[in-house]
């Protein structure tokens, strides 16, 4: 055997070792936290995602919330699996250069009921400037009674011309005043009225930016 | 009836007329109180009088209102210099941070009755021993400031290692896929 040719045989094992390693990586946050076999099963959950380009991080945290409040592992492995295909069509639905925090947001958007269209429409409105704090606020709203629908229009609406904080005082803002009775769309409409007489609303975002009708 | 009739007009007609008062009489006064004698005081009863001797002060609008923006800032100072921001309670906010710089979030639980309550979520890997809480009252108000950089988190409280409850002052989290309601806290960017 010459020199060269060892060298080659080398290089491609070293090759293939390295190819195969991801398969077999193991997340260490997993160990000793769930059953055996519901851990080898959300490791390949979550080896799949990082090779497709997703974040994994919500991934282990949804198998570790699983095992601390006391869930079998056929259910936590369930759960890592819906969260990986949300991701998943949370980062079709905002583009392949969203990082990590947006798709993340953007899955929780969907879990509240936005549709994948939905995001790609907050994505055109809101071009430029990153889509974290405005699809959690989404599914914030959604999550004190504001209707899918209404909440989507109002984060779109506000799209061009808020930025993150205006978002978080909106949905603080909305959340006070229906604490304090009023109706969620009814709280929605009148925050955002109050958003277009500061100007957050912005001039570009199109039709789609239209409040919401206030009932 | 009739004798009433007349002696009225004539009392008033004497209470109508001015008192009049020698014109000596100023003299006479002075004089005698020249004459007498003025008990001396000690240095420190001079002191003692003078400091304890009611004087009236008079005061302009103007002056009343500088001396009194002057108070109103004194008390201002005196509670900031005399409690420092990191000793005074926080509100529960969602503070916007500086490019992905942590920013100090402080978490409140309201268990009365509890033993322990810990905070548990995203940020600690669901450690349910990470991050116990403090008793901030006796009312079973419990807290806890921690720094997150810019995301979105899911939690809930831990109380007495058996109940977890989620955060009344937070939004609920869509995604509880494990039976118990999850809060969310979102840290922006500025």
């Amino acid at each position: 055997m010459t020199i060269a040719r060892t060298t080659r045989l080398t290089a491609l094992l070293a090759a293939a070792l390295g190819a195969a390693a991801p398969l077999h990586a193991q997340e260490p946050r997993l160990e000793g936290r769930l059953p055996e076999t519901a851990r080898v099963q959300v490791d390949s959950v979550v080896t799949v995602a990082r090779q497709a380009g997703l974040p994994t991080e919500p991934l282990v945290d949804r198998a570790l919330e699983g095992a601390s409040k006391g869930a079998t592992g056929a259910r936590i492995v369930t759960a890592v699996e819906r969260l990986a295909q949300e991701l998943r069509t949370a980062r079709d639905a905002l583009g392949t250069h969203s990082t990590d925090e947006e798709i993340v947001a953007g899955a929780s958007a969907l879990r509240a009921g936005a549709t994948p269209a939905d995001l790609a429409r907050l994505r055109r409105a809101r071009t430029g400037r990153t889509l974290t704090v405005a699809s959690a606020v989404l599914a914030d709203l959604v999550s004190v009674g504001v209707p899918v629908d209404t909440a989507v229009a109002a984060v779109i609406a506000l799209a061009g011309g808020a930025a993150d904080a205006d978002y978080v005082a909106f949905r603080r803002n909305v959340e006070q005043d229906v604490a304090l009775g009023a109706s969620p769309v009814a709280a929605l409409g009148v925050r955002l009225d109050a958003a277009a007489d500061r100007g957050e609303l912005g001039q570009s975002a199109g039709p789609a930016s239209k409040p919401p009708r206030k009932p | 009836m009739s004798e009433d009739r007349e002696w009225f007009p004539r009392l008033v007609e004497a209470l109508r007329e001015p008192v009049r008062i020698d014109p000596a009489l100023d003299r006479r006064i002075m004089r005698r109180v020249a004459g007498e004698a003025v008990p001396r005081l000690r240095w420190h009863e001079a002191v003692r009088d003078w400091l304890t001797r009611g004087r009236p002060v008079r005061l302009t609008p103007l002056g009343g209102m500088a001396l009194a923006a002057a108070a109103l800032s004194g008390v201002v100072a005196g509670r900031f210099w005399i409690s420092p921001p990191a000793e005074r309670p926080a509100v529960l906010a969602m503070p916007a941070s500086v490019s992905g710089a942590p920013a100090a979030v402080q978490f409140v639980a309201v268990a009365p009755g509890a033993t322990s309550v810990t905070l548990v979520g995203d940020f600690n890997d669901w450690n349910v021993a990470a991050t116990p809480m403090h008793a901030a009252s006796e009312d079973g108000i419990w807290s806890v400031s921690l720094p997150l950089p810019p995301g979105r988190y899911r939690y809930a409280f831990l109380v007495d290692g058996t109940r977890w409850m989620a955060d009344p002052a937070a939004p609920a989290a869509a995604d509880s896929d494990f039976g118990s309601t999850n809060s969310v806290v979102t840290v922006g960017e500025p």
